[in-house]
């Protein structure tokens, strides 16, 4: 009974989602990049490893439809093969980076006083890292791979999303309805997430679908300096890294899974925006 | 004789993805030369679109159907944008509900005022600056020198709504529209407001629009009064006459609704043990810092007794300390003192267990924001239910307790007026079964009908259950009507504590007495 009424609700979700045309671009961008992550190995024409040393740096064609890379490798078999790799991965860090980044600062707000302060500044210190360095220093810590790379990238998340995050719930922190919680004895788990999170979730959905895109190019930069992903894989960024070299020779190495990355930015980034606005239980038109 | 301001026969639709919605059926109005008609309704009545459609800004989807409007001999519907910058300000001033959102918060007082003069009356800077000082000075602004320096939020609710009225009188309009100018500002600082009013009106002969959904009120400031129900005018009629006579019935639920002072609704004694004693109660919000002092304490340890199912006014201009009483009773500021409740002894938050919680609820003014926007009625309800002990069952039950239909359990907040929303609100805190109701302003955002009904549903859940409240309030005539004591406060203190019969004898606190002259007594 339970599951049905949650049923209903993330179809009804889903309806209102799709009646927007950003919103229905969005969903679709997303459902072609679910599809390659769920079926790109079997779909890929060629095996992304397979080398032919013939087809080297070849055009896009009836051969290669993407063309081929200093080894002959298929582009467009990489890609589809590359995306489990990529998406699930930087869906996952920004995720868990926005998930911690959300309750430090919500929680912040509603401690207040000379607690929030402490939490803030601690916050500022963490943030004056960059995030590249900072993803580096928790990668050479706690050893190669992409596990690790993925615990670095939410950390290095995590500060920026506390901030946006905690300047919404002040405001929310005002309203009355936190008031009558605290007044009639309600417990501080029940206040930030039942009370006061479901109010700022609309900047937190925005801002995490944005940071998607740049999660998916520190990935990549971070197989470029070797201690994410690594050769022969074909994640996406690593792709970038290795047909950088060659971009006069054979642009198309290196515009194709740029081009992917984008898709999947603009891809969370449209279905962002029309969640934010189905999301609202006030616009029912 | 033309008059300064005309309506015919004017119909307006709003374009909904429902269809159109007739919001103004066949509305026809005169204001002549140097006569202030007042405007009343319910929320919803209309009142607001008619005001809108004068100053020609009106939302995308209005569709003028039918009618006309004309300022003396120029017809406003066939303005082009440039004519139309022209008349607005010039000829037409406005002055708005909200004095804190009509002024720009970046620009100083004097840089508005001015820039109004410049436009409208062609002045030089200098020419405009000395007219600015003298406009100030005129609506009694101590200094108004200084005040053209300062920044909005450097001055109060009544001097901003002062320099609003400056600034619409300042350029010299034929008529000026009124759009509810009190309601956001308390009632000494209201009063005064009028005051003001009447005496620029005496002195420059403008013609006005008055809108208002207090009837009591704009009898005060109105040569004529009209009576808008939904859309439809119902009534118009001199403002001596309306509430004398009110014809039709519409009017006549907005003059019954209007508390009267000496219409008393409660009649019963209450019991003679002590509910809640709080004793040397004192709020300080913020501490000194290195380089400044500590700010003073929204209340001076102060002292209050509540005995079992008494109502308490506790009554007193904007920064009084009133609200700061409340939060501090319930646990919602720092205090210092001592509460004893029903023989526990609380001596700061910590102290408030689960039993107080619950014996002592709070209703917030403000039905829109006391209400989480993304908990469904239901939800709402549940709360203090799964807290205190009670059955998820109850949830229809405490909605008819509030005469809401059940099915507005699957209902959002935002769904519900003002008036069911607070209803909801009252749910809540009688689903603890409490035994002090502290209801902060609650009907002051409402309009006079509702409130009268809140104030109705409030006192037969009183007769049910035996609550005691402590009910906070600027309107003197209202807790006149329901309270057994009341309390005046003013900067923290209080200056008087009275059973309510007193109130018309001769010892009261000076500070009382201006009160009650500030509070409009209808005309009739």
């Amino acid at each position: 009974m339970r599951f049905s009424i949650g049923e209903s609700a993330m179809t009804e979700l889903l309806i209102r989602l799709m009646r927007r045309p950003q919103g229905f671009v969005g969903v679709a961008l997303l459902a072609l990049i679910v599809a390659a992550c769920l079926f790109g190995p079997a779909l890929a024409p060629y095996a992304p490893e397979k080398i032919d040393f013939l087809g080297r740096f070849r055009a896009p064609g009836w051969q290669n439809w993407l063309g081929a890379d200093q080894f002959g490798r298929d582009v467009l078999s990489r890609l589809m093969v590359g995306a489990r790799s990529t998406v699930p991965l930087a869906v996952i860090a920004t995720f868990a980076g926005s998930a911690a980044g959300a309750i430090i600062g919500v929680g912040s707000a509603y401690l207040g006083g000379r607690t929030d302060e402490a939490i803030m500044r601690t916050n500022d210190a963490v943030m004056a890292i960059p995030g590249l360095l900072m993803a580096l220093l928790l990668v050479s810590t706690l050893g190669n791979g992409s596990g690790n790379a993925v615990i670095a990238i939410a950390v290095a998340f995590a500060p920026g999303m506390a901030r946006v995050t905690r300047s919404a719930a002040l405001n929310v922190r005002n309203q009355d309805y936190v008031k009558a919680a605290i007044a009639r004895g309600e417990g501080a788990p029940w206040i930030i997430f039942r009370e006061m999170l479901p109010n700022v979730m609309a900047p937190i959905v925005i801002e995490s679908t944005i940071r998607v895109s740049f999660a998916v190019m520190l990935f990549a930069t971070l197989s470029f300096l070797g201690v994410g992903a690594q050769p022969p894989a074909s994640e996406w960024g690593l792709m970038v890294a290795d047909a950088r070299q060659y971009m006069h020779q054979a642009p198309w190495g290196l515009i194709a899974p740029s081009a992917a990355i984008a898709l999947t930015a603009i891809a969370f980034n449209l279905v962002g925006d029309g969640l934010r606005d189905a999301l609202n239980p006030k616009d029912e038109r | 004789m033309t008059s300064a301001l005309s309506i015919q026969d004017y119909t307006l639709d709003y374009v909904t993805s429902a269809g159109p919605v007739r919001v103004l059926h066949d509305i026809s109005l005169q204001i002549g030369p140097g006569e202030v008609l007042g405007l009343v309704g319910e929320s919803g009545s209309g009142k607001s679109s008619l005001a809108w459609a004068l100053m020609r800004h009106l939302p995308g989807n209005a569709r003028e159907v039918a009618g006309s409007l004309r300022l003396g001999d120029i017809d406003l519907q066939r303005l082009s944008p440039r004519e139309l910058t022209r008349i607005r300000g010039r000829r037409l001033g406005m002055v708005f509900q909200d004095p804190s959102t009509s002024l720009n918060p970046t620009l100083t007082i004097g840089r508005q005022i001015t820039e109004a003069l410049i436009q409208h009356r062609g002045l030089k800077q200098r020419d405009a600056d000395a007219l600015a000082i003298d406009l100030l000075g005129h609506v009694d602004l101590n200094n108004p020198a200084a005040i053209m320096r300062r920044y909005p939020h450097e001055i109060s609710g009544g001097e901003k709504q002062r320099v609003v009225i400056a600034t619409a009188f300042g350029c010299q309009p034929d008529v000026i529209l009124f759009d509810e100018p009190t309601t956001a500002l308390d009632v000494i600082t209201g009063a005064r407001f009028l005051e003001l009013f009447a005496r620029l009106r005496r002195e420059t002969g403008v013609a006005a629009l008055y809108i208002s959904h207090d009837l009591a009120l704009v009898t005060r400031v109105a040569d004529w009064v009209a009576v808008l129900e939904r859309g439809r005018l119902v009534e118009q009629a001199p403002a001596a006459d309306i509430f004398r006579a009110p014809r039709h019935a519409n009017t006549r639920a907005l003059v019954d609704a209007v508390p009267r002072p000496e219409r008393r609704l409660v009649h019963d004694k209450p019991r003679d043990q002590v509910l809640l004693a709080a004793s040397e109660i004192e709020v300080q919000y913020g501490s000194g810092g290195l380089f400044r002092d500590a700010p003073p304490p929204a209340t001076k340890k102060i002292g209050l007794e509540i005995r079992g199912g008494e109502i308490l006014g506790l009554v007193g201009e904007s920064g009084s300390g009133k609200s700061s009483m409340a939060r501090a009773l319930t646990g919602l500021a720092r205090f210092s003192g001592k509460i004893s409740f029903d023989e526990h002894e609380i001596r700061g938050m910590r102290d408030m267990n689960a039993a107080y919680r619950r014996d002592v609820q709070i209703i917030f003014q403000h039905p829109d924001s006391s209400l989480n926007p993304r908990h469904r009625i239901d939800e709402i309800l549940s709360r203090p239910l799964k807290l205190y002990g009670g059955q998820l069952g109850d949830i229809p039950s405490l909605l008819d307790q509030v005469r809401l239909p059940q099915s507005y359990a699957n209902r959002w907040p935002h769904q519900l007026s003002g008036g069911e929303k607070q209803r909801i609100a009252i749910a809540r805190a009688f689903a603890a079964r409490p035994k002090l109701v502290i209801c902060d302003e609650i009907t002051a955002p409402l309009d006079v009908s509702v409130q009268a009904q809140i104030v109705e549903l409030l006192l037969a859940l009183r007769e049910e259950t035996g609550t005691a409240f402590l009910f906070i309030t600027h309107d003197l005539n209202l807790i006149r009507q329901i309270a057994h004591r009341i309390a005046v406060m003013r900067r923290g203190e209080i200056v008087d504590l009275l059973p309510a019969e007193d109130f018309d004898a001769d010892h009261v606190h000076p500070y009382t007495r201006e009160l009650m002259a500030a509070s409009p007594v209808p005309v009739g």
